[in-house]
């Protein structure tokens, strides 16, 4: 009976090992170890090479990213922008990035993250570009808030920015502290409807500066390199030789 | 075939049940805290889909977010329930098939503990603000090591017991028992080694959607399986309609089923071939999914027009997962396709097809294994028949509402999503309409199963009916 035993399992392990050496295992470790590609002298994005760690660094912190994750914040959130043939996300203003500079998310705009927040559902609008789309709508509204100040408030009560909005309120991230107080200068421009008592503000954690940290350093439309790219044509790019 | 099937003598009889008696209290306490866990996994499903309707619900508190409900609710359900019920089949199965004692019960015991342990842990540690956002495996890595070894002190009775069996052909049973244990050790080690590690983060992401594909196609649906074949047969009082189709459905899934998972995130920043190989396979698999529901239909239908599932709450559970299981797949397979990946991907639907897997295929599956194994264990019969039919109409209700909200709440979902020059918060309303759906499906099942845990206490301690007859589900009254 020995043989039978081991002639199927030799069977299971090699319809099993194929797959997880080739689809698994493999790519991990060449797309963990792919070398970055260099920026041309001319071009101009702030990294000397395509992924560089930082890209994905904004603000003090670094622990933004566990707060993200330990909120569940990706059962709702999606980070990926798809090519237009599997779906219309770079068509959404903001979604792919900032007009113009639009692109669907590459595995490099995740370096450095360690896990890469894809997501389950788009319960809630995609993150890629957060950072960015923002700051971009902030800039033509006449609210006249920081985009620190909106992500803030959104975090606090989400319905004072999106009345339909679905999104739970993270208040155990902030905390309430006498008007007059020292903290106050920070405190969020409240309607009255969310606002507390008289006499007292709402002013974010370092937890809360964190996870805003985080959102704002959602930008995953970096302008690739030139060699990257395909030519356009020949003159409309400036593309570096070879 | 060699299921030596009316024609038991009276030695095989006393061995049988020898074998029932010695896996007795390992199978008895992996089903009874498994059904406990089932009990909180059903209630968090509906409260996670309550606050998500009503996001205004307990505002100041933290761990009542949908984002820490809603991953507690897939653990309780993957971990607690599913998978510890049918650790339970499996060493039934397996005892039973290769006809031998169990020796080991009181280590699989301790086994059984130290798992319900690691599940106990993963739940808090969700719930107090330490899970990670990454579905199936949200909990601490430092859990792992907890279910892994619960797992392998259960399984690694599995391996002798199957080169103790007798002469003969391997039964197919023994080929998805066999290939599901030695898998998920695989499976579980590389998904927690790689997912959450400091290397790609996409292909971290990736191994993850990886992960919960075959932890349903090489753990789940072979135990269903597993059960199945043996169970159908024993029924139906003949034998399988066709071994080598079964054969075809076995090696098409274990040969297809690695390759899927990627295909959740279809256009996602992998190398394109990754996801278009895994949808690829999700596709393929049809034929497995196929040739597995024709040899069941053929073995049950026969030549004889008694319509045993009427009767059997064993036969009519495992008959329905087996519908679900095609289901599963053309859905599956028509989620991989272009052209409904661009609609259905990232909607309520993702959610509607992972439960249909756990709940829809394997549950039920699992419960017509319940219904089954326990009289026998115990020696006594379930006490009542209309509670199993109860258990078996609001657990199909319930399945059929989740399922059909969730198609069709993603279609509406989706729709509304991708007209891209509309307001994203319209997709918002229209999509969790729907989820008032989810929210009554899951009481649905709460409630079906109340009759469940009922019956399955007076089992465990040995109150049932003693007779000599099965317990039917009369269906006239229904």
């Amino acid at each position: 009976m020995r043989n039978d035993l081991w002639r199927l399992l030799t069977g299971l392990g090699i319809a099993f090992g194929i797959p997880w050496l080739f689809l698994v295992v493999g790519p991990y470790f060449r797309l963990t170890e792919e070398a970055p590609v260099m920026y041309g002298a001319e071009e101009s994005s702030g990294f000397m090479g395509f992924p560089d760690p930082n890209m994905n660094r904004f603000g003090e912190s670094d622990y933004g990213a566990e707060l993200y994750g330990r909120e569940g914040c990706a059962y709702c959130h999606t980070q990926v922008i798809r090519p237009t043939y599997a779906g219309p996300d770079m068509w959404r203003v903001g979604w792919g990035g900032r007009e113009g500079e639009a692109r669907e998310t590459r595995p490099g705009d995740y370096a450095g993250e360690g896990y890469a927040y894809l997501g389950y559902q788009r319960i809630g609008p995609d993150l890629s570009n957060v950072g960015t789309r923002i700051a971009d709508r902030l800039k033509k509204d006449e609210s006249g808030l920081t985009d620190r100040q909106w992500h803030h408030l959104h975090l606090y009560a989400p319905r004072q920015i999106e009345r339909y909005s679905a999104m739970p309120a993270f208040q155990h991230l902030y905390k309430k502290v006498p008007a007059a107080g020292r903290e106050s200068a920070e405190a969020l421009p409240l309607k009255k409807e969310f606002a507390p008592e008289e006499g007292y503000v709402i002013v974010p954690t370092p937890e809360a500066e964190a996870l805003v940290d985080y959102l704002l350093s959602r930008r995953k439309a970096t302008p690739l390199p030139a060699a990257m790219r395909p030519m356009v044509s020949a003159g409309t790019e400036t593309a570096t030789e070879g | 075939m060699s299921l030596d099937l009316n024609q038991a003598t009276s030695e095989d009889i006393r061995e049988r049940a020898a074998i029932d008696r010695s896996v007795r209290w390992p199978v008895l306490f992996f089903f009874t805290s498994a059904a406990a866990w089932l009990a909180v996994a059903t209630l968090l499903g509906a409260v996670s889909g309550l606050k998500l309707s009503l996001p205004r619900l307990w505002e100041s508190c933290p761990a009542m977010n949908y984002g820490r409900l809603f991953p507690m609710h897939m653990i309780a359900l993957v971990y607690g329930w599913a998978m510890q019920a049918g650790l339970g089949v499996m060493i039934w199965l397996m005892a039973r098939l290769t006809r031998n004692e169990l020796k080991n019960s009181v280590t699989i015991i301790v086994a059984g503990h130290i798992w319900n342990f690691g599940v106990s842990i993963a739940m808090l540690a969700v719930w107090f603000g330490f899970g990670r956002s990454m579905p199936w495996l949200d909990f601490p890595a430092w859990i792992a090591p907890i279910l892994f070894v619960g797992y392998l002190m259960t399984t690694l009775w599995l391996v002798p017991m199957f080169k103790a069996r007798r002469a003969g052909e391997v039964y197919i049973s023994e080929m998805f028992l066999l290939g599901a244990a030695v898998w998920f050790p695989w499976i579980f080690a590389t998904s927690v080694l790689l997912v959450g590690d400091d290397g790609s983060a996409v292909m971290s992401a990736g191994t993850n959607g990886w992960y919960m594909a075959n932890l349903i196609f090489l753990w789940f649906v072979p135990i269903g399986l597993a059960s199945a074949y043996y169970l159908i047969p024993k029924i139906a009082g003949r034998p399988v309609y066709s071994y080598p189709l079964a054969k075809i459905g076995f090696w098409s899934l274990i040969i297809l089923a690695p390759w899927t998972g990627f295909n959740r995130f279809i256009g996602g920043p992998f190398p394109a071939w990754i996801p278009a190989i895994s949808g690829a396979a999700t596709i393929l698999l049809l034929v497995s999914v196929l040739a597995t529901a024709i040899n069941f239909w053929k073995t049950v239908k026969g030549d004889s027009k008694a319509k045993l599932w009427e009767n059997s709450p064993t036969l009519r559970f495992t008959m329905f997962g087996a519908l679900m299981f095609v289901m599963y797949g053309v859905l599956g397979a028509l989620s991989s396709y272009f052209s409904f990946s661009k609609v259905l991907q990232f909607s309520h639907f993702v959610i509607g097809l992972d439960t249909l897997a756990v709940y829809g295929v394997f549950s039920m599956m699992i419960f017509g294994a319940i219904y089954y194994i326990v009289p026998r264990v115990t020696g006594c019969e379930w006490p009542s028949g209309k509670m199993i039919r109860t258990h078996f109409w609001f657990s199909t209700y319930g399945i059929g509402t989740v399922v059909l909200t969730m198609l069709l709440g993603g279609f509406a979902q989706a729709g509304q999503m991708n007209q891209w020059d509309s307001s994203f918060i319209l997709s918002v309303e229209v999509g969790n309409r729907w989820v008032v759906g989810r929210i009554i499906a899951w009481l649905l099942i709460t409630f079906s199963n109340l009759g469940f845990f009922y019956q399955l206490a007076l089992m465990f301690f040995g109150r049932g009916r003693r007779t000599a007859g099965a317990t039917l589900m009369p269906e006239s009254a229904h």
